[in-house]
């Protein structure tokens, strides 16, 4: 009995606990333009057979032709599949006729007689409430029309502008066995898109809002990566993996353990983005690939910058990920982000940097789920990150705004200017190094042609803040 | 003829042109055996609730799709009858129109003592009985019918009662929402190869 139904998209598919149960009544709803068509012809067109076709139905919001001319654009629109496995079928007249709503449950068991359809979806489904005389009518509507869809084995997707305000007193609602809802989030002028499972009956689901992103491909959900809070030190390795600056190595007992994640914090210009590239170049020169996801640079500016110091990005084993933090949906990052790694094989990783991320993100809770799962998720398969963030004091640095993240992290590398009598010079710290003795001096460094060179420890005596 | 005023068949010829009788020279209307059929398949489909218009569109859908509507045999066949004992109207609605577009003839009871009545009365091929009847007592009903010396009963459910419609002497279960291929190949299993071509037996009465 646990029949399910793809969307096509695998995001979707997992939110819904592995598809739609089929069989069911489903509501989708959103406002204007959040996708709601486009979710529902995905279902009919990922769906659809020659023997279980699908029924689309247009009522009176939604033309009949424009829901034909938008929804050729999309990839999976698939024209051989009217007329054979889809049905398109114009509901508009039966609906503004004398028959009113009866004719139009006649006219969909009339439908349903001859096409046996598997999928029945009805667009716009709010909009027949205003053909109802009054609240009784469209009650005993919903009655017929559902038992009509019971009885019948037939998923169907009612979709309407319902705003959850509505959805709680709407008798739709409590017909439904299943309620999605697309939403939308702003927060710093940017719009975040997010899909909700409100209620999906006789299975389970992915609680909470999940990210996704509408395109010619339809919708693509990207799953909140909310991983729950692992109490097992998750396999913190004996081993050993080098900083690629062997000074640091030796004041983080042998460098960091492996699948440890690593922030670097450090005010701008300190060097936290080649304190992450020796990492990353120790690495691919000992034949273990990395991944340099960033924010900050772009390619042109990241190759400049590594070739000052023997570097390139062309070596192989190295795989760059930049993207705008402008059009960044930490969502769809994490995913790309997790994928490449996959495909590369990397076992060490660069994000530079979170302070962009956080930018890029909607919501301060969900910026940490994020981090912390994708962390988590890396560190459970041996890959050691190392995020750089970004401290706003540019001496002595009072606080870390990590966003919450330097505790969920293994180590934390501060990088900090310090004022020596008439100098200014950077210094390193390792102020947090998890399951190892680490050395909490503070030490000079400098940067030359071959890097981060440290130089030796400063005494607290001489250091004016 | 059949019961439909001569003015109603008149005008649904003139309207949707859909069954067009041959004439006599003197002009009266002559219908082909078939065509007798098709206006009892629109009766019928009005007296459900159908329009007009929606029951001449399911006869051309189902004349384009080649399934037999009317029975082509000699006049000693008869198409097989069913009992459908079925609670629900939607569900019932349903059975029916698949059952019929095979060319079954169908019976409905919507109680357990009327389909019993039904059964003795009509002595159908096969009976397709709802478990959740009159309050859940339909496992009882296909027993008596078992007693009746039923040839073959159907038990369905929402719930998966197989065990219980089994012992209860059901010799087929399905489980609803009912597929519209599954409910007539099992139909068709238990009640004989088609519908058309198979006798309701005078000793069986």
């Amino acid at each position: 009995m646990d029949e399910r139904l793809t969307s096509g998209d695998e995001g979707l598919d997992e939110i819904l606990g592995g598809g739609l149960p089929v069989n069911g009544i489903n509501l989708v709803i959103g406002l204007p333009g959040s996708g709601k068509t486009m979710l529902s012809e995905q279902f009919v067109f990922a769906g659809a057979t020659e023997e279980r076709p699908a029924l689309y139905l247009s009522t009176v919001s939604e033309p009949f032709e424009k829901i034909l001319r938008y929804g050729q654009t999309l990839s999976f629109f698939d024209r051989d599949a009217i007329g054979r496995s889809v049905y398109y079928e114009d509901l508009g007249d039966t609906v503004a006729g004398a028959g009113g709503l009866s004719a139009v449950t006649e006219r969909i068991a009339l439908l349903t007689k001859q096409r046996r359809p598997g999928i029945i979806a009805i667009d716009s489904f709010k909009a027949l409430a205003a053909f109802a005389e009054d609240a009784q009518t469209f009650r005993s509507f919903l009655h017929d029309l559902a038992a009509l869809l019971t009885a019948f084995p037939v998923t169907s997707f009612w979709i309407g502008e319902y705003s959850e305000e509505e959805m709680r007193t709407a008798p739709e609602a409590a017909v439904a066995d299943g309620i999605i809802s697309l939403e939308m989030q702003r927060a710093n002028e940017r719009a975040q898109r997010l899909i909700q499972v409100i209620k999906l009956r006789g299975s389970e689901f992915r609680s909470g809002r999940h990210g996704y992103r509408l395109s010619g491909d339809g919708i693509t959900v990207f799953p909140r990566l909310a991983d729950p809070l692992s109490q097992e030190v998750y396999g913190l390795s004996e081993d050993r993996i080098s900083t690629g600056i062997p000074p640091l190595d030796t004041m983080l007992a042998q460098g960091y353990g492996k699948g440890s994640s690593t922030l670097v914090a450090g005010s701008s210009g300190a060097g936290k983005t080649l304190m992450g590239l020796h990492f990353i170049f120790n690495g691919v020169a000992i034949g273990q690939p990395g991944v340099i996801a960033t924010l900050q640079e772009n390619p042109v500016q990241l190759q400049r910058m590594a070739r000052g110091f023997g570097w390139s990005l062309d070596d192989e084993g190295v795989s760059v990920m930049y993207r705008s933090p402008n059009d960044v949906y930490i969502d769809e990052w994490v995913y790309e982000l997790l994928d490449l790694v996959e495909a590369t094989g990397a076992t060490r990783v660069l994000i530079d940097s979170l302070s962009d991320l956080h930018y890029a993100a909607t919501d301060p809770v969900r910026f940490r789920e994020f981090i912390y799962s994708l962390t988590q998720r890396l560190s459970h398969a041996g890959i050691s990150p190392i995020m750089t963030s970004e401290v706003p004091d540019l001496f002595h640095v009072g606080r870390l705004a990590e966003y919450g993240i330097s505790h969920l992290s293994d180590n934390v590398v501060l990088l900090q200017y310090v004022r020596l009598d008439s100098r200014l010079l950077r210094t390193v710290t390792v102020v947090k190094s998890r399951a190892s003795a680490h050395d909490p001096e503070i030490r000079e460094f400098g940067i030359t042609s071959d890097g981060i060179v440290l130089g030796d420890p400063i005494g607290d005596e001489n250091v004016l803040g | 003829m059949l019961g439909i005023p001569a003015a109603t068949i008149r005008n649904w010829e003139e309207r949707y042109a859909t069954i067009v009788p041959e004439r006599s020279p003197g002009g009266h209307r002559l219908y082909s055996r078939d065509q007798v059929e098709q206006l009892r398949f629109i009766a019928t489909e009005v007296t459900r609730g159908l329009s007009a218009s929606d029951a001449h569109r399911l006869l051309s859908d189902q004349g384009e799709a080649g399934r037999p509507l009317a029975r082509q045999g000699s006049s000693d066949r008869t198409r097989l009858l069913v009992l459908l004992a079925e609670r629900d109207p939607a569900a019932a609605d349903l059975v029916q129109f698949f059952l019929r577009t095979e060319g079954y003839e169908v019976t409905l009871a919507l109680a357990v003592d009327e389909a019993e009545e039904q059964w003795l009365e009509t002595r159908p091929e096969l009976a397709i009985v709802e478990l959740m009847i009159d309050g859940g007592v339909g496992a009882e009903l296909c027993r008596r019918l078992k007693q009746h010396e039923a040839n073959a009963v159907i038990a369905i459910s929402a719930l998966e009662a197989r065990d219980e419609a089994l012992a209860a002497g059901a010799d087929a279960f399905l489980q609803k929402p009912l597929d519209p291929l599954e409910l007539i190949s099992t139909v068709k299993d238990l009640a004989g190869t088609s519908a058309l071509v198979g006798h309701r037996t005078q000793e069986s009465r």
